[in-house]
């Protein structure tokens, strides 16, 4: 029989043998997988297996995450680079990471339950449970650009995940664009949009939907047009091509360019 | 579960009214036209105890006020669905009643939306089955929907009839194959009151919705975006534009209020409060030392559109005072306290009991994470009301199957489902709903019915939790008899694994507020 410390002491030379990786620091890693959920003793980590390892993405925290959790029942586009910093949930870290939610996939259902060796050695930045009264990144905010004045001219780049159009996670980003062409008294907004292409590990390279790039700009277009802002003149053009990916900063190729004057 | 209605069921619930009735009384009737004063203050008793009504600018002269007197060709009044003893919502109690003392001649049951159709037969309690047995309202809406503008919107998606019970989707005049192509759903009428929540312009308020990025409904008055948390598909920004469209749709007003009946519906709507202030068990819940969370005085003085999911602010401020209470050799204090007790462990279970929420649009889609670990004040996390503080239709699984109650046939129950369902097909075109596919069957579609987009299938605004006791049937289908049966779904849907002592607690605190 095995006595409580014989598993503990079984359980953290585990956890020293998973430290010690073969994966390279600094070095980018792209791959599509099936997400994983791991639950903790506070808030859940979310994992994803590539190539035999095992990757931390990130952690459950709130709205204002800049990384937000992936979606069991669909694939996820993970495109991270390796971390020296301690695995945590078991997992290497990727930092910086960007997620891609991808297509349905039922056979991504993979809940991992809690168990002590994998519980987080620091405070989350948000509980499971009520918060203490603050978000978890609402200092993280950069600072508001100057006011415009009429006739000024500024450029916006909204981001996308793969293949993805506007979501949650860009009211504010709209809103920026938005408050800048009211307040300069914008005659034109050009808008335009691009189709990413991103390389994976593997050798492999994906690219978004051929029209994506259509479809952003006219989404953006019609969005603000919606949010009544009709007195400007709207530019609107498109990609059609799909970026070169080189597999690092791939992300920035999902865009739309939004420029204000 | 779905509600089954036969001859022997509304003979049964018809007996079992009349008995409730002889024991406690009827619920106070405020008729339309009826010239009583609103009192400053007023309570009403019901199953839980009494629900409390507060007008902060006092008493109300109702005579030829326009929200009680029958400004419509049908003799409704907006206060015929949304009585002060029901917490200015409309129980299906108070429904049944109304039949009883009327025969089915009051207003309320106007065949334009208290029928399941206005073709069906009048007087036969079958043609009025979803309102006596759910206290559901016929809301007829265009197809497809229309921009505030009046400009048609091109859905994402088809939708077809797969079931109508009720007859109104499939008739000629009044179904989505009709000269105007309408389609039926049926709803709970909301409570009108509170409305500084319902109504706020605070935190998640801006142009684009927090959960989409698609523009914010705007108050025609003002061009100001709204919280969109008004009604349940957030079809109407304002207290005035649901006014008007309420006036036109429920009371059959020909032409439009008048800018001063306007205004003073919606004075009285944003004066008035309503929340419970007794229970049976428990004692006064607004003593001068309990608990802040409870009754409508506090719902006046409680900021509006902030978040309470925190424990600095709390959804609804508890104290810790209820928490652990005396005993003595005084029996009945000791059942007060023992009842305290189980609403304050009831807070607990609401604010902090964590579950793993899981395929809910608009809730899992908004980067917590599909699953996320969290409570009940995730998403019911404004301060006073457990409302959403940003726009907040969202699917729990009410109205879209495979969640929404739906008992399957069997050869030795004649009893047929009341509700419609529907087909919806997402165009190939458009992604699939993430969590249910390109094909999805659906009760009510909720706010896809004036969007026309996939991803708001079956979703619903979430409603305010004041006032409960008073409004039974819950969720906007009145699915839920009980609320009891509320707890039960959500432990369904979300394997949450409650005990019998967590929902029991959970109800008593519900029914506290």
């Amino acid at each position: 029989m095995v006595t409580p410390r014989a598993t503990r002491g079984s359980a953290l030379l585990g956890v020293w043998l998973l430290s010690v990786s073969v994966v390279a620091a600094q070095q980018p890693t792209n791959f599509v997988s099936c997400p994983i959920v791991r639950d903790t003793a506070s808030v859940p980590c979310w994992l994803a297996e590539y190539n035999g390892e095992l990757y931390f993405l990130t952690l459950q925290t709130d709205v204002s995450a800049p990384v937000n959790p992936p979606s069991l029942g669909h694939r996820v586009l993970v495109e991270g680079t390796v971390s020296t910093e301690p695995r945590i949930c078991g997992g290497i870290v990727l930092k910086p990471v960007h997620l891609s939610v991808l297509e349905r996939d039922a056979a991504c259902n993979t809940m991992l339950p809690a168990e002590e060796r994998y519980n987080l050695t620091f405070e989350p930045p948000r509980p499971p449970g009520p918060s203490g009264g603050r978000l978890a990144f609402a200092n993280s905010a950069p600072a508001s650009p100057p006011a415009p004045t009429t006739g000024s001219t500024r450029e916006f780049v909204v981001s996308y995940s793969f293949d993805g159009l506007i979501g949650f996670t860009h009211a504010g980003a709209l809103t920026g664009i938005l408050n800048f062409a009211r307040t300069a008294n914008a005659r034109e907004i050009e808008i335009v949009g691009h189709r990413g292409a991103v390389r994976l590990s593997n050798g492999q390279t994906i690219v978004e939907e051929p029209t994506i790039g259509k479809k952003r700009a006219e989404q953006i277009a019609m969005l603000l047009q919606g949010a009544n802002l009709k007195g400007p003149a709207y530019k609107v053009s498109w990609r059609d091509e799909a970026a070169t990916a080189d597999g690092v900063d791939d992300h920035l190729s999902r865009r739309v360019v939004v420029t204000v004057r | 579960m779905t509600r089954w209605i036969t001859a022997g069921t509304l003979a049964g619930w018809i007996a079992i009214t009349l008995a409730v009735s002889a024991q406690t009384g009827s619920r106070p009737w405020w008729a339309p036209g009826d010239a009583t004063p609103l009192a400053d203050f007023a309570t009403y008793q019901n199953d839980r105890g009494a629900v409390g009504v507060l007008n902060t600018s006092g008493r109300l002269e109702t005579k030829g006020h326009p929200f009680f007197e029958p400004i419509g060709a049908n003799g409704r009044a907006c206060v015929t669905c949304h009585q002060p003893a029901d917490a200015m919502s409309l129980s299906v109690r108070t429904v049944r009643e109304r039949w009883e003392a009327t025969g089915g001649k009051d207003p309320l049951f106007a065949a334009v939306d208290g029928m399941n159709c206005p073709h069906l037969p009048p007087d036969d309690p079958r043609s009025h089955s979803l309102l006596l047995d759910r206290g559901l309202i016929r809301v007829a809406l265009p197809w497809p929907p229309r921009n505030p503008d009046g400009t048609r919107i091109d859905p994402e998606f088809t939708i077809e009839v797969v079931r109508d019970p009720g007859g109104c989707n499939t008739h000629r005049t009044y179904g989505l194959e009709s000269a105007n192509p309408t389609i039926s759903v049926y709803r709970r009428p909301r409570p009108v009151a509170n409305t500084k929540y319902t109504t706020h312009q605070n935190f998640g308020v801006g142009p684009f919705i927090a959960k989409s990025g698609l523009p914010t409904a705007t108050d025609p008055e003002t061009g100001r975006p709204t919280s969109m948390n008004l009604m349940s598909d957030a079809r109407a920004p304002t207290l005035a534009v649901q006014a008007q469209d309420a006036a036109a749709q429920h009371l059959q007003l020909t032409g439009r209020l008048t800018a001063a009946q306007l205004a003073a519906i919606v004075r009285f709507e944003q004066q008035v409060y309503v929340a419970q202030v007794s229970s049976p068990a428990a004692g006064s819940l607004v003593e001068v030392d309990g608990p802040p969370a409870f009754g409508p005085r506090q719902l006046a003085a409680g900021d509006a559109g902030v978040l309470g999911n925190n424990t600095t602010r709390y959804v609804f401020p508890m104290g810790e005072k209820w928490n652990r209470l005396p005993r003595t050799a005084n029996e009945s204090d000791n059942a007060r306290n023992a009842a305290r007790e189980s609403i304050a462990r009831g807070h607990d279970v609401f604010m902090f009991r964590t579950f793993w929420i899981r395929d809910s649009m608009h809730l899992n889609t908004v980067g917590l994470g599909n699953p996320t670990k969290r409570t009940c004040a995730t998403c019911h996390g404004m301060h006073m009301t457990g409302l959403d503080t940003v726009n907040g239709w969202m699917d729990i699984g009410t109205t879209n199957l495979p969640w929404a109650s739906e008992v399957p046939l069997n050869p030795w129950n004649e009893a047929k489902p009341q509700m419609p369902l529907f087909r919806v097909t997402c165009k190939p075109e458009v992604k699939p709903h993430p969590y249910l596919g390109r094909v999805i069957y659906t009760q009510d579609p909720g706010r896809a019915l004036i969007s026309g987009r996939c991803n708001d299938v079956g979703t619903i605004v979430m409603q305010q939790f004041r006032g409960l006791s008073a409004r039974a049937p819950y969720f906007s289908n009145g699915s839920a008899a009980t609320l009891r049966e509320l707890v039960d779904f959500y432990d369904r849907r979300y394997n949450i694994g409650y005990s019998d002592q967590e929902k029991q607690d959970l109800v008593n605190f519900l029914g506290a507020l």
